[in-house]
């Protein structure tokens, strides 16, 4: 197990920057997530720390070693890949045991690695089938499993859930989850999916256009957002962002040209009006009935749709004009140029 | 309906096409089986007649033809699937300077036909007192095969996902290891594919065999046939019987491997 610190790391391919002056340290034994739109870099930070790219500028360094110059073979990093990249010819076991093998390690010790970890995934029928005669969710665990018997310093994951559908998803992102927990060997998973993010990481890093927005634990980046791209990207449905001026609100601290950041559960229906900021009025556009709560879109203007949520079902339907209120502790204000965070509103947490 | 129709037509057509590619094999093999001196051609065999085959493997040395024959393309086959598909690792999957230029070098292996270099290779394996030799026929077939080998093999381990070669990597895998484990298992169609290819045209050369070889115990069968031919001009059953032996292996590889053969020629269509 060892650290990660990626130090100005920069990387082209051609005229495009992938990754600009990237700083992350990542501790020992943490789970980290590096979330962003595709395009934004993600995975060409993963592949650097594997070593399948050559880093541009910079360094990287998994415990006190720099990498940069290092083989992947050397690394002592597992990668698990969004298409698994299981080999084809090769058995379960094969799989499993094909890097142990690389690395001389005793038949006995290989025995017990591959016991262990198809014991862990739940694939000790299986390790006599090859990869082409299992199930999606299984190839998955199969892919896991090679990067688990491994052993490594760091585990590296790309997207490993993309490929199964919504329900598996769910399910392997909590068993990732707990068999890192227990394993406690340092993990970098790269994700375009928030939730994903949201739901498995220690830590999180937003990235975008190459740069890191923002990294922090899951709360920091859904609390406070640095900036309006993570605002954004973080929460689902989005955190509604809408500019202060033209809003009949009293927002002590806030100048004409902010954007204030409202979360859907501050936003509520007006009723008697109490604890809530407001009134405001709008025109409810959609309705998201999710069952336990009920997301209305309301457009209360140009440019300011406020996402307004209501527990249970709501009999509101699209076309009709609803009042509601904001929660003071919850608004976030940023600058509507640079897009940096300004805080919560004077006199608030 | 239409279906039907247009299921009947292509089956029409496709047993056209195959009578036009067959007859012409079916009369050679026909007229192998009659009497000597019979009325040659399509005409009613007049009998079950093995002895041509007998006589043509007697009178034809066909027995040390084809040990020559085999010789030749057991060693070119082997050496130049050995070298395009490292030579084809090489380029489909490694980075390396001057990778394009020296691949169209190669591909230029494929555009000169050998009439067009056969006069100065004569003189220059005279120069290395290779003519008359087995060399002479392996090693100029080597480097033609090579050429379309790795062309061949190129386009396969572009094919393969790169995953796959990163996960060996990361698993500690060298670049020999991960070709001889990883990669080159999934090719075994295009390996088959090209391995028969090259067979056949090795096996049926004849300019080449003409021009370097004037020593009969290194005759190939093409060139002993040809021999053959001019002796007999007139005894078509018996020149039947020396066509059939002649071309017999090549037929006998493509049965064996024309599974593969059409798996590796679809997998070059679809992914190139």
């Amino acid at each position: 197990m060892a650290a990660v610190t990626f130090r100005n790391v920069e990387k082209r391919f051609g005229s495009v920057e992938a990754v600009r002056d990237f700083s992350l340290e990542i501790a020992d034994g943490s789970f980290m997530v590096l979330v962003g739109p595709s395009g934004s870099g993600k995975t060409t930070a993963l592949r650097m720390l594997a070593g399948l790219e050559a880093v541009g500028a910079g360094t990287i360094a998994i415990g006190e070693r720099v990498v940069n110059d290092v083989s992947p073979r050397e690394r002592d990093v597992a990668m698990v890949f969004q298409d698994y990249a299981l080999y084809p010819q090769m058995s379960v076991r094969d799989n499993f045991a094909f890097g142990l093998r690389r690395r001389k390690l005793a038949r006995d010790v290989i025995e017990r690695r591959v016991r262990r970890a198809a014991d862990a995934l739940e694939l000790g029928e299986l390790l006599d089938r090859r990869p082409r005669e299992l199930s999606g969710g299984q190839q998955q665990r199969v892919a896991l499993g090679r990067a688990l018997v491994r052993e490594p310093q760091v585990f590296l994951m790309d997207e490993p859930l993309s490929n199964l559908d919504a329900k598996l998803r769910v399910q392997t992102r909590g068993e990732i989850r707990r068999l890192q927990q227990e394993i406690e060997t340092t993990t970098v998973y790269v994700t375009h999916d928030q939730v994903e993010a949201m739901t498995m990481g220690d830590r999180i890093a937003v990235m975008n256009a190459g740069r890191l927005e923002q990294v922090g634990t899951p709360e920091e980046l859904y609390e406070r957002p640095a900036n309006l791209f993570v605002a954004a990207f973080i929460g689902s449905p989005a955190m509604s962002l809408v500019p202060v001026a033209g809003l009949p609100l009293e927002l002590p601290g806030a100048d004409a040209g902010a954007v204030l950041g409202v979360r859907p559960e501050h936003a509520r229906l007006w009723e008697d009006g109490e604890g809530l900021l407001g009134p405001l009025e709008g025109e409810v556009a959609y309705v998201e009935a999710l069952g336990r709560e009920t997301f209305l879109g309301v457009d209360s203007g140009p440019r300011t749709r406020f996402v307004v949520s209501v527990a249970g079902r709501s009999p509101i339907r699209p076309g009709e004009r609803v009042r509601f209120g904001l929660v003071a502790d919850g608004l976030r204000l940023f600058a509507a140029a640079s897009g940096r965070a300004l805080g919560p509103l004077a006199g608030r947490r | 309906m239409i279906a039907r129709r247009e299921q009947q037509l292509t089956y029409l057509l496709l047993g056209v096409f195959s009578l036009i590619a067959l007859v012409p094999v079916a009369g050679i093999v026909v007229t192998a089986l009659q009497a000597r001196g019979s009325a040659a051609g399509f005409g009613v065999p007049d009998g079950f007649n093995l002895e041509n085959f007998a006589t043509a493997w007697e009178e034809g040395n066909f027995a040390d033809y084809l040990r020559s024959s085999v010789i030749v393309t057991v060693s070119v086959v082997a050496l130049s699937t050995l070298l395009s598909i490292l030579a084809g690792y090489a380029f489909g999957m490694m980075r390396f300077r001057g990778a394009t230029v020296l691949f169209y070098l190669m591909l230029l292996g494929l555009m000169v036909p050998l009439e067009a270099t056969i006069v100065p290779l004569y003189y220059d394996l005279r120069d290395l007192s290779l003519t008359d030799t087995y060399w002479a026929l392996i090693l100029p077939q080597v480097g033609a095969s090579v050429a379309f080998g790795t062309f061949w093999m190129r386009a396969f381990f572009r094919s393969v996902p790169r995953s796959l070669v990163e996960a060996a990597r990361l698993d500690g895998s060298s670049s020999w290891t991960t070709l001889w484990r990883v990669v080159l298992p999934l090719g075994r169609p295009a390996v088959l594919t090209m391995v028969a290819l090259i067979f056949m045209w090795t096996w049926n050369e004849f300019l080449l065999a003409l021009v370097m070889v004037s020593d009969e115990g290194l005759r190939t069968a093409p060139l002993g046939l040809a021999f053959f031919q001019g002796r007999n001009t007139t005894d078509y059953a018996l020149l039947a019987a020396g066509s059939v032996i002649v071309a017999t292996p090549v037929v006998v590889l493509y049965v064996f491997l024309q599974r593969h053969f059409i798996r590796g020629m679809l997998a070059g269509a679809v992914k190139g």
